[in-house]
């Protein structure tokens, strides 16, 4: 379990990370949000006592990471790949770690093996490609068989047998063995298939902590696509305060603000035809996008004749940030 | 790299094996690390090879100097079977420093420094344990080469009188003492490297500390760099690889008015590699990794 109260993290006066507290509960994947600068490896880098807070505390298994007497079976993590010297075999770089806790060569093979590294294990890690770092650097934070993962951008590079290795790798560890595992992503697709629960992190400021649904369903409102006939006075007639009307083409329309349960039977009532009446969840990117639009740092410039936010096929309007903790409840 | 992701199922091993994090584990852990790059054996190489081979070179060139009337050095100033011993290592200890550096900035210009300070959060033990490998390690190749260029020069020109007789403590201790002399210079190196975390420059304060300094030191005729170059760090530490015999004479010649014996020479080396150490040690601590 990692707990982390009040954290900050001040560079000169650039605050990376701003008073944030969150908990990491056993058991389940969670997975770490936010847009680049967020403030997301500063935290990671805080909790294995790498980065010193300006401010708050962090905790694993009740105590700092410093404190504990065999710190690599508390934790295991992967803070940025190639953490290695260049000059040095994979094996003997994990060999070399794992002898710090006495951790005998039975155990480097195991992890070599598992993850994939046996035909380069000899090779000097400087000629490794991103993907095979990657892997030594996972194989590295496995050594030790730690009670916690803490894994920041661990598919960056990864084939897609090796993020699917890695996405089965931490559900296991998590579900069935009960450890922590904490993980950053940029890639939101795969954080809607691997976590269970989400913390998403804004100019180092939480903006959503929740279950993954929940994170998404708080974030993007309920859309519902009409296609009619009658959509103009249709639209007339769901007009309100709480429900907006986006005409797509001829008859087409989304509707949010309200249920394909209540559209139909407000229709039914004034006897529209519905040719179409389908409910559009919003997707883990379009929450993300809703909740991130006001703190992404490094905005890329919109394409003229393009919105600068993608927007799906379902797209989703920009929400107002809500989640179940917002930035200000968390301090 | 396609092939052999494991599906075996990870086990869990911390029950019955409890691993723990401990000074002896980590002092493995740098031996593992410092043995397995490949700066190690070169300059280690280079420098078993330049000892070697320079401490016979120069015992041949002294043996085969010219008579005092041909250009040659006056009588009782011919050199003795230690002079090559000194000359060797004036050169020679360039290759231990560099080691010294690469050492510990090695770590830094690679990121490795974070994997070892995740695998060791206090720090502090990563920074003695990899000074205590680098030490034990320099001193004893440095008695190897110092053996080996003695056994050659006494098959060599024991012929011609010009071997160091072993069993002689007058001669052991500056032997001994050029072994001790390297593996500080390899550890003041590796103080620099721990406090300026980057391989050129650490390199070349280490070489201006050692080459550039005592010249400037010595050439320039102003009296406050003129008194304190007895103290820079190779100089002051060279002191306890001459014999006493060799320290009274210089003295008598010096008209510096500061005439450090061997033992004091060598502890002023020893302030520099503390103070050094020292202040890399509570920068390392606070610093962010």
């Amino acid at each position: 379990m990692i707990e982390a109260h009040d954290l900050t993290k001040r560079y000169g006066t650039k605050t990376a990370v701003d008073g944030i507290s969150f908990t990491v509960q056993p058991g389940r994947v969670t997975g770490f949000l936010g847009p680049n600068g967020a403030g997301k490896s500063t935290t990671m880098r805080m909790v294995v006592g790498l980065d010193r807070p300006t401010r708050g505390t962090v905790t694993v298994n009740g105590r700092p990471y410093a404190e504990h007497r065999s710190p690599l079976t508390q934790v295991g993590a992967l803070l940025e790949a190639k953490a290695v010297h260049t000059g040095r075999s994979a094996r003997n770089h994990l060999r070399a770690i794992a002898a710090t806790h006495g951790i005998g060569d039975k155990r480097v093979n195991e992890v070599i093996s598992m993850t994939g590294l046996d035909t380069v294990a000899k090779r000097r890690v400087g000629g490794f490609s991103l993907g095979m770092g990657q892997r030594l650097g996972i194989a590295a934070a496995l050594v030790g068989d730690p009670q916690t993962l803490i894994l920041d951008e661990p598919v960056n590079g990864l084939d897609p047998e090796g993020v699917l290795w890695v996405r089965n790798l931490v559900k296991y560890l998590a579900a069935s063995e009960g450890r922590t595992v904490f993980l950053s992503s940029h890639l939101m697709s795969e954080m809607a298939v691997t976590a269970d629960h989400l913390i998403v992190i804004g100019r180092g400021k939480i903006i959503a902590d929740g279950p993954v649904d929940s994170v998404i369903s708080q974030a993007t409102r309920a859309t519902v696509r009409v296609r009619s006939p009658q959509a103009t006075d249709l639209a007339a007639r769901l007009a309100g305060p709480a429900v907006t009307v986006t005409p797509s083409e001829d008859g087409l329309m989304e509707i949010h603000g309200a249920t394909a349960v209540e559209i139909g039977e407000i229709a039914a009532k004034a006897g529209f035809v519905l040719h179409e009446l389908t409910p559009l969840s919003g997707s883990l990117e379009d929450a993300y996008m809703s909740l991130t639009s006001e703190s992404v740092e490094y905005h890329s410039a919109a394409l003229p004749g393009q919105e600068s936010v993608p927007h799906g096929a379902h797209a989703a309007p920009p929400a107002p940030t809500t989640g179940p903790t917002t930035g200000e409840d968390a301090r | 790299m396609t092939t052999a992701v494991a599906t075996e199922p990870h086990r869990h091993a911390t029950a019955t094996k409890p691993y723990k994090l401990s000074f002896g584990h980590l002092l493995r852990g740098e031996w593992i690390k410092f043995w397995s790059v490949r700066s190690t054996t070169w300059t280690l190489s280079i420098f078993l090879i330049a000892t070697v081979g320079l401490v016979s070179l120069i015992s041949l060139a002294i043996l085969n100097a010219p008579s005092p009337e041909n250009g040659g050095p006056p009588p009782g100033q011919e050199g003795t079977p230690l002079d090559p011993f000194a000359v060797a290592v004036t050169l020679a200890q360039l290759a231990v420093a560099v080691l010294g550096c690469l050492t510990i900035t090695g770590e830094y210009t690679t990121g490795m420094i974070r994997s070892s300070l995740t695998a060791a959060p206090k720090r502090l033990p990563v920074l003695w344990s990899k000074a205590i490998v680098l030490v034990v390690s320099v001193f004893v190749v440095a008695l190897v080469a110092i053996a080996l260029a003695a056994a050659l020069q006494w098959l060599f020109f024991d012929s011609q009188d010009f071997s160091i007789d072993v069993t002689d403590p007058e001669l052991v201790r500056p032997l001994v003492g050029t072994a001790l002399y390297l593996a500080t210079i390899a550890l003041l190196a590796y103080a620099l490297g721990a406090l300026l975390r980057h391989s050129a420059a650490a390199v070349a304060t280490v070489l201006g500390l050692l080459l550039v300094a005592p010249i400037i030191f010595t050439a320039i005729p102003w009296k406050p760099l003129t008194v304190t170059s007895p103290f820079l760090p190779g100089l002051a530490g060279q002191q306890v690889t001459y014999t006493d015999a060799a320290l009274e004479q210089s003295a008598g010649f010096s008209d510096i008015g500061v005439d450090l014996t061997a033992w004091q020479g060598y502890g002023v080396l020893v302030v520099w590699v503390v103070l050094i150490l020292g202040t890399a040690a509570v920068l390392l601590k606070r610093r962010d990794a």
